[in-house]
């Protein structure tokens, strides 16, 4: 995605805290083709889409202006996390998706508002979110586990082999594709929740 | 009721197994003990996750969309899409019963686990083979198709010609067979997403990318080609992406045959999406493999774009489509694509076959050559351009819809931009006022009406006449005042003039947005 112009170098400023700016690229990471994926769905075609992403990390960037590092408001990527989601379910309640505005201001609005979808969207939305953010913590921590380790989870734990017939074609023991699925789930769990500050 | 022996690890000891916190003899021991206890398997994964996060894994990661066939994506609204499916929840009457619970059914030796997806020709399960201990696809004709004894026999030989092909691009096909009447093969299990489900997900494609899966995809035809098979059928849904690697394998061989003819006689009407098929195989033409090289430049256009190059709301209106017009240009749905890709589309676009590129061997090459100079700038040379035989088709129509824009370009241009546009108009830029043997093509405002069908065309004609108008004059002013040399020695720089034509209009297109 190109980046984002005027507001990336304030950005930076604002978030001097390397872990705020992590946050932030992960966010992105996460919901940028999350909100193309769901404008699409809304019957957006593609320029509009990328438009309409552009649009909520404007609105978001210009949300983080407002950010006050009060302790008791938690930490800045549970906060970030917590807004871009609010936004995003705000928007897939809204039945007439390009109402929403150019320059942010729309999106910027919904940020605003209390949540308010139902239940049927916030599940909707929960499930694709979900989805992405799998995706991308499983790439993240596929580099931490050697091949035999991380085929041993895929098969049985994603794909939903036997166990004991994905120990014989891995030549593995039993034993081993236990501790292997067991300890990339626990990692990919802790990943997920790091993502979200939790 | 789990049994609790001596050597059961105690929850902490499993919790720091998890947390990597034992040493190496303490993991081994472990492990050993994982071989045999179910109880400590069970303690462990609960510890790992809770159940719904197990259930989730298995749900969020697998890409194959395994399940119900349910619309892909689930809402561009494109009617001529639902040409692709048979049913909506097929029915798996044809399957004999089997004694594993977890699985759905049998078909001959192999256990159906579940339905990987429906086409217009039948019905794509995932399936476990006994006796090798290994997952397979199986593709079932659809039983409707599968009642002529000719059908049957068509699709039988294709498969076996299409297992013929042996190539790290093709998706190997393990046997074909029968099973209670309906023919059925069976091919390796790619676990991955389809092109088309990457595209749904991610949208356009990044150029190394989009040039990766061309040249793969090219690779694996031209083996096929050379076996003198044509897949017949090439789109997004054909070309899977394996998991991890990403690479290609092409899918569905040699089988849009079978289902044509069987078909056809029977209704009259083109089963699945005729969205990537070739013009002479939409006119019922002879086809032979370059029909396949039409269909990768619809599908590098849908990797460019995110979307096909011909799209209408029914099946028929696709394949005038198909025939008689152009797809809009490339660049005007992603500015990011590079021109020298545009072009390699364009000439795999070719209505007449002859005008394509002849072989998939030679595209994949072509490919390979720019995927290469992207990767390595300074050491591998780039190739040369494609050398131009038409008229220059998509900035021109670009330029000529923005009149106003161009009337604006011209007026603040100083004299060396005027001799540019001059250049420009005598070699065929803007080939309608010229007479150049090659440029016998479209008049602007024609071109426009083909491309935006709108009621606007009409508004274009008188702009555009007074600017070819003023072109002229300025044309025939800078010729008189100079000593001109033939034409053809300009040809060099004449294309680099034409790039910075483009990239100043671009320029101004931007700007004016």
């Amino acid at each position: 995605m190109n980046e984002i112009p005027d507001t990336r170098h304030s950005l930076l400023v604002r978030l001097c805290d390397r872990g705020d700016q992590q946050a932030w690229a992960e966010l992105l990471e996460i919901y940028e083709p999350l909100i193309y994926r769901l404008a699409r769905r809304k019957g957006l075609q593609h320029a509009d889409a990328e438009e309409l992403t552009q649009e909520a990390f404007v609105a978001v960037a210009a949300a983080i202006e407002r950010w006050d590092p009060d302790p008791n408001r938690g930490s800045f990527r549970g906060w970030l996390f917590r807004i871009a989601r609010n936004m995003t379910v705000n928007y897939l309640s809204r039945t007439r998706p390009e109402n929403v505005g150019v320059g942010g201001t729309g999106f910027r609005h919904l940020l605003e508002q209390q949540p308010a979808a139902s239940a049927e969207e916030a599940t909707f939305f929960g499930r694709e979110y979900r989805r992405e953010a799998f995706r991308w913590a499983a790439g993240e921590i596929r580099g931490e586990f050697q091949e035999s380790t991380w085929k041993a989870f895929w098969a049985t734990a994603v794909e939903g082999h036997n166990i004991k017939e994905t120990a014989h074609a891995l030549e593995m023991s039993v034993g081993a594709v236990y501790a292997a699925r067991s300890r990339i789930m626990a990692r990919l769990k802790r990943k997920l929740q790091q993502l979200e500050g939790r | 009721m789990m049994v609790v022996n001596r050597s059961c690890r105690r929850p902490d000891q499993l919790r720091e197994f998890l947390d990597n916190r034992l040493t190496a003899d303490q993991e081994t021991a472990l492990v050993r003990h994982l071989d045999t206890c179910s109880a400590c398997q069970q303690r462990l994964e609960l510890l790992a996750a809770d159940v719904d996060d197990w259930s989730d894994v298995q749900e969020m990661l697998s890409a194959g969309r395994e399940g119900q066939c349910d619309a892909a994506g689930g809402d561009t609204p494109d009617p001529a899409a639902t040409d692709d499916r048979v049913d909506q929840k097929p029915s798996l009457d044809f399957l004999a019963p089997t004694d594993d619970p977890a699985m759905l059914g049998r078909l001959g030796t192999y256990e159906v686990a579940g339905v990987i997806g429906c086409g217009g020709m039948g019905i794509v399960l995932k399936a476990f083979d006994r006796a090798l201990s290994r997952n397979v696809a199986i593709k079932v004709l659809a039983p409707q198709l599968a009642i002529s004894a000719s059908a049957r026999r068509r699709f039988a030989r294709e498969a076996q010609a299409a297992a013929a092909v042996v190539h790290e691009h093709v998706v190997p096909i393990h046997a074909v067979a029968e099973a209670r009447g309906l023919p059925y093969f069976v091919m390796a299990y790619v676990p991955g997403e389809s092109l088309e489900q990457r595209l749904e997900r991610t949208g356009p494609l990044a150029v190394p990318e989009i040039l990766r899966i061309a040249m793969q995809t090219a690779a694996g035809l031209a083996a096929a080609h050379a076996q003198g098979l044509v897949h017949r059928d090439i789109k997004p849904a054909n070309i899977l992406l394996e998991n991890g690697v990403e690479r290609v394998m092409i899918t569905d061989f040699g089988l849009a045959r079978t289902v044509d003819d069987a078909s056809l006689t029977r209704s009259g009407v083109i089963a699945g999406t005729p969205r990537y098929m070739a013009p002479e195989q939409a006119q019922g033409d002879g086809v032979d493999h370059r029909a396949d090289l039409f269909s990768l430049g619809s599908v590098m256009y849908a990797m460019c774009t995110g979307r096909p190059p011909f799209r209408a709301e029914t099946a028929m209106a696709v394949l005038r489509r198909i025939c008689e017009e152009l797809p809009r240009p490339i660049r005007q749905i992603n500015p990011e694509i590079p021109d020298w890709l545009v072009e390699i589309v364009e000439r795999l676009h070719e209505k007449d076959p002859a005008a394509r590129f002849q072989t998939a061997a030679e595209v994949a090459a072509l490919l390979g050559q720019h995927l290469a100079h992207l990767q390595q700038p300074t050491t591998v040379p780039r190739p040369p351009r494609l050398t131009r035989r038409r008229r220059f088709a998509s900035p021109k129509r670009s330029w000529w819809r923005r009149p106003a824009l161009a009337a604006v370009m011209l007026s603040t241009l100083g004299a060396g931009m005027v001799g540019l546009l001059g250049i420009g108009y005598l070699t065929g830029l803007f080939s309608a006022v010229s007479d150049l043997p090659e440029d016998r093509g479209l008049s602007p405002s024609a071109a426009v009406g083909q491309a935006y069908d709108g009621p606007s065309e009409q508004q274009w004609d008188a702009e555009v006449a007074r600017v070819q108008q003023t072109i002229h004059d300025i044309a025939v002013g800078w010729f008189q005042a100079a000593d001109v040399q033939p034409i053809d020695t300009w040809s060099e720089s004449v294309s680099e003039l034409k790039h910075q034509i483009e990239g100043l209009q671009h320029e101004l297109n931007d700007q004016a947005m």
